[in-house]
């Protein structure tokens, strides 16, 4: 079971010296470590306010990055304006461990019921002007004890720093947080997409598998497939030959006596050819691309093809 | 107040993003891979099945065949024909050029398996002829 432990409060200011901190503390924040106004505006609500506070500021403020707070009380608003680098160096040098820091506040917005004024250390006193906390030289004014925030009642007016806005805007950071998320998401998708898509095709290729009835391995397919179209190849020869065989001009006396064929060689014997028609032959042959060995006789001759 | 420092969150998105870069590219290639092979095994597939139905068919090749040596130019020839579970042999001692030609004609036209022939020429009607057809 949680309980809600109440922290110590320290009050940060630049000049006062703190022992070391070693368990979780709220800070409040000196006005010495932010700039405050209290203005009336022509808006209603606090987010229209908080767009205007750069330009509210702008006049006042030295060189550096600025982070901004508002609320309202009464009819004005309250606005702030603080340099995180500078709180956190001042936090830094004071010894107080960012870990220890449970929450920050504004000395505006925590202590508002002081009558007069009060010590914050030897050189400086806090007292309320006209609704505002201001800080001023301890010799101004008479001050009537010591500024005690042990038993303060914390407001709901609490900031968070940004450790790293000196060196990158958090817009930046936000823009590139939010390019390399989306980059993310894309690459995500992506990564998804293509893992459905290849087991879709994977599942389509099994398909044809099915669909087409073909054996188990791709081994045996090409295997397959090799021995039709060495069947496919031989036959398309076997009437490719025949036909430049049948298309050759046989002159009156001139005939085919044989054809045959077996283990891929194909026999042709032509008779009554003589030698001058035996070289047409030949060349017919030759120049359709076919392989021969030609052996003549008397007044015939015989073609032995390879297929 | 402890806040995480964001460049250790850029960095850990920067390795996410590597690291989903590089599974992305192990399962692009995967995929590729993948299209390359479907579309090889589909190419084998149509080619195979072509093939297998011109030549692998016995059913079809055995009942063109018998369709063929039934026909009524070759019913006068002294044709024997002798068929096994995978072959047809086709003999003939003397058949005359006509029925030759139109038995030729419809065999080379066709697609089937020539294994081998013998057709020798007895006068100028008639040839002897050996023929097998292998399916």
């Amino acid at each position: 079971m949680k309980f809600n432990k109440k922290l110590p409060t320290v009050f940060l200011d630049t000049d006062s010296e703190y022992e070391s901190i070693d368990s979780k503390v709220n800070i409040i924040l000196s006005p010495s470590l932010y700039w405050v106004k209290k203005i009336s505006l022509p808006v209603k609500y606090v987010r229209d306010v908080q767009k205007l506070l750069p330009s509210i500021f702008e006049d006042i403020l030295p060189d550096g990055n600025y982070n901004y707070y508002a609320y309202k009380v009464d009819d004005e608003f309250m606005v702030f304006a603080y340099n995180d680098k500078f709180i956190l160096d001042t936090l830094s040098k004071k010894g107080i461990s960012l870990s220890n820091i449970s929450n920050i506040y504004f000395a505006q917005s925590e202590i508002t019921d002081i009558e007069t004024a009060l010590k914050i250390n030897e050189k400086q006193s806090v007292y309320i002007k006209d609704g505002v906390l201001i800080l001023v030289p301890c010799c101004w004014i008479e001050e009537k004890g010591k500024l005690d925030v042990s038993d303060i009642k914390h407001s709901k007016h609490k900031i968070t720093l940004h450790q790293f806005g000196h060196i990158v805007e958090t817009k930046s950071l936000y823009k590139i947080g939010a390019i390399l998320t989306v980059m993310i998401f894309l690459l995500s998708s992506e990564y998804f997409i293509t893992l459905y898509k290849t087991d879709k095709i994977l599942s389509a290729k099994d398909e044809i598998y099915q669909n087409y009835k073909l054996k188990s391995t791709t081994f045996q397919n090409k295997a397959l497939l090799k021995k039709y179209k060495n069947i496919h190849s031989m036959q398309t020869k076997i009437r490719k030959y025949i036909s430049y065989i049948l298309k050759i001009k046989l002159q009156k006396d001139e005939r085919i006596s044989f054809i045959s064929l077996k283990n891929k060689k194909m026999l042709i014997s032509f008779t009554g050819v003589s030698k001058t028609r035996e070289n047409v032959i030949k060349k017919i042959l030759t120049s359709k691309g076919v392989s021969f060995k030609s052996k003549s006789t008397k007044d015939s001759m015989r073609i032995e093809a390879s297929l | 107040m402890n806040r995480i420092n964001p460049l250790y969150i850029g960095v850990t998105l920067i390795v996410l993003i590597s690291f989903i870069s590089y599974k992305l590219n192990v399962v692009t290639d995967e995929y590729n891979e993948a299209k390359i092979e479907y579309k090889k095994t589909l190419a084998l597939a149509n080619e195979l099945k072509s093939l297998e139905n011109v030549y692998g068919d016995k059913k079809r090749i055995k009942k063109s065949l018998e369709k063929i040596l039934n026909h009524s130019s070759l019913r006068g020839s002294e044709i024997n024909k002798d068929f096994t579970k995978s072959t047809l042999k086709i003999d003939s001692k003397s058949i005359n050029i006509k029925a030759l030609n139109f038995l030729m004609g419809k065999l080379l036209n066709g697609t089937y398996q020539i294994r081998s022939m013998k057709i020798k020429k007895l006068s100028d009607l008639r040839v002897s002829l050996e023929l097998e057809i292998k399916w």
